[in-house]
């Protein structure tokens, strides 16, 4: 097997096992949590099997054929960013998938949640492999999808409905933008393939030059702001958690939400070294960073503190990013992808503890949670392990990338000057400040201080194996990469942030470099975290006071004042566009119909009568007209129904009388068979019916039809009249053609049929479907039963 | 045929039929549709009839471009049915008008059919032909 064929295999293996998981469920029951994992375990091998020769510097790239006619290719590009991101979503993956196994209820749906946690790992591989813009796009928004489902698990909540609701319309919206972005991308340099464009320093040149750079670099960071939570988009992810916890330690924490970082990253070498790049990215970066920090202080919900935590360490590596196009870029890059890293695995860790604490204490309110520790000492262990890194504690990996960001904030303030060689690293530290209060209140909150017996249940006990072991294993990476961080970053980051800079980065993390600047910064954010967290309470309280006198201040305040607008005006508009009985809508459709036909014929012709017609009428033509005519009034006027019946065959015989006399012995044919196939049906149905109906008309409403009829009646006669002048003939007929061509070609003398048959024999085919539509839809309205009486 | 009184036909037709469709009785608009119906058909079928005597057919220009074969709606140049004989050349009625009226008749049918089985149903449902007493067709 070749690496691409790992690669590409990695993808598809995901999508195409959970196709058939339902099918596998039916032979493993409650079982079917490890068929998921082991399809996670297969893609982690893959990609862990191409690792040794992304590490050693090599790209994979490779493309399949998909649609050939279009020159689009499903093509593949794997370096070290991609692969890491890789082997993050399906290592991830593999424990959330473990978990739970002992998370979900085995009453639970889970054919459903497991196929689409494997569709989703399948469109997020997709995503980071993704070789050119618009397979990228599409993989992307596969994964708002099935986010989407995943919030809205439980299909009976409100608030689960409203959680996804929102997740789908900010991060695919924001997709949409970032799918305009590549299109211009494509319109400026020539090219959707991402690889390339990487490789060629012309076009990446001529794109920093062009006036729509900014354009497009700002609809590119709309769609990753949104997907990563960053901004104003911030609000989608606290609603998010109302999803499964699993879910949200997978998809909200460690994977889906990097999405955006990835992007960033792989955009980098198009956009960065721009003042734009620097301001944008940085901007939001550190605005985020200190706005989700800080209202994180206001949650209940465990899971809504990891929620804004996350946001705000994302914000992190949006910050980083942006500051390459300043200082040298090795350092911001290589702080950043590292520290993506280990906000995956401490994180991932956090939201399985806070899973398994909802799931024995039964609640997720920390203000009812209290002094588990005695009852739940090994989650308390690796609780506060994973706490300690977020907040960055040495020898836990949290620290090494926490120091780094000290590091690249130190080093931009000083490179800026002026004020900001104070305000770059004091923002840095006060983002520290607010991890350092909410990491330490999860665990106080949940763990230490006064059990509060009202609110829990008697006996609370460490979780089963299945939940306890991911938690544990992510621990345990945690303080690994701690105190061995050279493999992570031989093997992982190095590899990542060549695949960023397109160059060669020689990076050496150690645990301890001596009493430098950082460190300084770290003691202090400690002895500041410590002070603000005696306060951690107050300025919850005052937040919430703040939020019910200014609501305005909320974006959320904003959002629902958007779709519920929305949502209003198009009741109001539905109500208006369909009143229920049917008339007003064929009233509709007849006016605008006339309005159609008629005022362009008198725009094509400049007169709606043509001047010259002929009133020279032959006997028999006028004879056969005339009793069509009769027949048609008598159709209407007679009461019962089945005299109207033979009023109208006897129309349809005189139309095929029409078309014998007019040279048309085919539709004469027709005609025939059609109308007496139509009266047989017609008979059959009316006497199992009441035989009349008496409709009294009102005059009014008498005037109002006859006046619509009439006008009717004149735009046809305006229309054919033109039409019957060949005026309204601007183009020559295609019938010169079948008549030249139905012999020679055909090898059929009848035109009429070789067209039907030969010529445009689809059209005769989607005949027979509508035919067959038809049949399905008359026997099952005979068969079914009647409902309601 | 003469295409003036024709076109007055096929209108009037259309008028009737759209005062039949406006009614509150299910058959009648079922009726109702199949006069337009029937209307619709001659209107494509008798825009192939172009000309009468304002505007020549036969131009030069389509003598030149058909080979061999020409074909006519003139009814004064004694017109054929679209059916080529073996080997001789021909005037003809325009044939793709009669292609695209002829898959109109028979999509017509199983409209109509269905149209027909609908209210029956909807009879059998509601006890009633009267449309404007089914409420649950509201929006």
């Amino acid at each position: 097997m070749d690496n691409f064929t790992a690669i590409a295999l990695a993808v598809f293996l995901p999508f195409a096992l959970a196709f058939v998981l339902p099918l596998v469920e039916k032979l493993l029951k409650g079982y079917i949590g490890w068929y998921a994992f082991s399809v996670a375990l297969l893609s982690f091998g893959l990609i862990a099997w191409v690792l040794p020769v992304i590490s050693d510097g090599d790209t994979i790239q490779g493309s399949i054929r998909w649609l050939p006619s279009l020159s689009i290719d499903l093509s593949f590009y794997a370096d070290g960013l991609s692969t890491m991101f890789g082997l993050i979503v399906s290592g991830i993956g593999m424990m959330i998938l473990w978990y739970s196994n002992g998370y979900m209820s085995k009453k639970e749906d889970l054919p459903r949640y497991y196929q689409q946690l494997l569709f989703f790992m399948g469109a997020m591989l997709g995503m980071v492999f993704s070789a050119n813009t618009l397979q990228l796009f599409i993989f992307w928004e596969l994964t708002s999808i099935t986010s989407f489902m995943l919030i809205g698990y439980w299909r009976n909540k409100p608030a689960s409905i409203y959680g996804a609701t929102k997740s789908l319309l900010l991060t695919a919206g924001g997709g949409l933008f970032m799918l305009a972005g590549f299109i211009l991308l494509r319109s400026i340099t020539g090219s959707f393939e991402l690889a390339t464009l990487l490789h060629d320093p012309a076009a990446i040149a001529s794109l920093k030059t062009d006036p729509l750079f900014l354009t497009t670099l700002i609809l590119i960071i709309i769609g990753a702001a949104a997907k990563s939570a960053q901004g104003p988009f911030y609000i989608w992810l606290p609603n998010a958690m109302e999803a499964p916890t699993p879910v949200s330690g997978f998809l909200h924490s460690a994977t889906m939400v990097k999405a955006g970082i990835y992007l960033l990253a792989r955009i980098h070498p198009l956009f960065s070294g721009t003042e734009a790049w620097f301001i944008i990215v940085s901007g939001l970066g550190i605005f985020t960073m200190l706005l989700a920090g800080f209202l994180a202080f206001r949650q209940t919900d465990i899971k809504a503190i990891l929620a804004y935590s996350t946001i705000s360490q994302l914000a992190y590596m949006f910050t980083m990013y942006g500051y390459t196009t300043y200082h040298e870029p090795g350092i911001g890059v290589a702080a950043a992808t590292f520290h993506l890293l280990n906000h995956a695995t401490f994180k991932a860790c956090l939201f399985l503890v806070a899973g398994i604490v909802a799931h024995e204490a039964a609640t997720r309110d920390i203000r009812k949670l209290g002094g588990l520790r005695k009852e739940m000492p090994i989650t308390f262990i690796i609780a506060t392990i994973a706490a300690l890194s977020m907040i960055g504690i040495p020898p836990l990996n949290g620290f090494l990338s926490k120091e780094m960001f000290y590091e690249t904030s130190l080093e931009m303030g000083h490179l800026l000057g002026g004020v900001f060689t104070y305000l770059i690293p004091a923002a840095a530290l006060l983002g520290g400040v607010f991890t350092f209060a909410y990491s330490v209140k999860f665990i106080d909150g949940i763990f230490l201080g006064e059990r509060k017996k009202e609110h829990l249940p008697e006996h609370i006990h460490d979780p089963s194996f299945n939940m306890l072991a991911p938690a544990g294993l992510l621990a345990g990476l945690v303080v690994l990469i701690g105190l061995f961080p050279s493999v992570a970053v031989h093997y992982l980051i190095e590899p990542a942030t060549e695949g960023i800079l397109l160059e060669n980065v020689d990076l050496h993390v150690k645990l301890w470099h001596g009493f430098t600047t950082p460190l300084i910064m770290t003691i202090i954010t400690l002895i500041l975290g410590i002070l603000v967290y005696t306060k951690y309470d107050d300025i919850g309280e005052r937040q919430d006071k703040m939020n019910v006198r200014y609501p305005w201040l909320s974006i959320n305040y904003f959002y629902d004042m958007i779709v519920d607008g929305a949502k209003n005006k198009s009741s109001v508009f539905a109500a208006f566009m369909q009143p229920g009985p049917v008339k007003p809508y064929l009233v509709s459709l007849i006016v605008l119909f006339i309005v159609l036909g008629a005022i362009p014929t008198f725009f094509v012709t400049a007169t709606l009568i043509p001047a010259n017609l002929n009133f020279n009428i032959p006997l028999y033509e006028g004879i056969i007209l005339g009793l069509v005519i009769i027949s048609a009034i008598a159709t209407a006027v007679l009461r019962k129904y089945l005299q109207a019946v033979i009023a109208v065959s006897a129309l349809g015989y005189l139309v095929s009388l029409i078309y014998i006399y007019l040279q048309a012995p085919d539709l004469a044919i027709t005609q025939i068979l059609v109308e007496t196939l139509f009266t047989i049906i017609f008979v059959l149905v009316i006497v199992k019916i009441p035989q009349t109906f008496k409709e009294t008309i009102s005059t009014p409403v008498m005037i109002k039809d006859l006046t619509i009829s009439a006008a009717v009646a004149l735009t046809v006669l305006v229309l054919s009249l033109n039409v019957n002048q060949g005026i309204v003939a601007p183009f020559e007929s295609l019938s010169y053609y079948f008549i030249e061509n139905s012999v020679s070609l055909a090898a059929g003398h009848n035109i009429v049929n070789v067209i039907l048959v030969d010529f445009r024999a689809y059209d005769t085919l989607g005949e027979i479907v509508v035919l067959c539509l038809a049949a399905f839809g008359v026997s099952n309205l005979i068969k079914s039963g009647v409902e309601r009486k | 045929m003469n295409n003036t009184l024709l076109s007055i036909t096929i209108a009037l037709l259309f008028g009737i039929g759209t005062f039949m469709i406006l009614r509150k009785d299910i058959i009648k608009i079922v009726l109702g549709m199949t006069i337009l119906s029937h209307s619709a058909n001659l209107l494509i079928f008798s825009s192939g009839i172009t000309g009468g005597k304002t505007v020549p057919i036969i131009t030069e220009e389509i003598a030149q471009h058909t080979t061999g074969i020409i074909f006519t709606d003139d009814l004064v140049n004694g017109i054929l049915a679209p059916i080529v004989p073996e080997g001789t050349e021909m005037l003809f009625v325009d044939p793709m008008v009669q292609a695209l009226t002829l898959t109109a008749i028979v999509i017509s049918l199983a409209t109509t059919s269905f149209l027909l089985i609908l209210s029956y149903r909807v009879y059998k449902e509601h006890n009633t032909t009267d449309v404007s007493k089914v409420r649950r067709l509201r929006g």
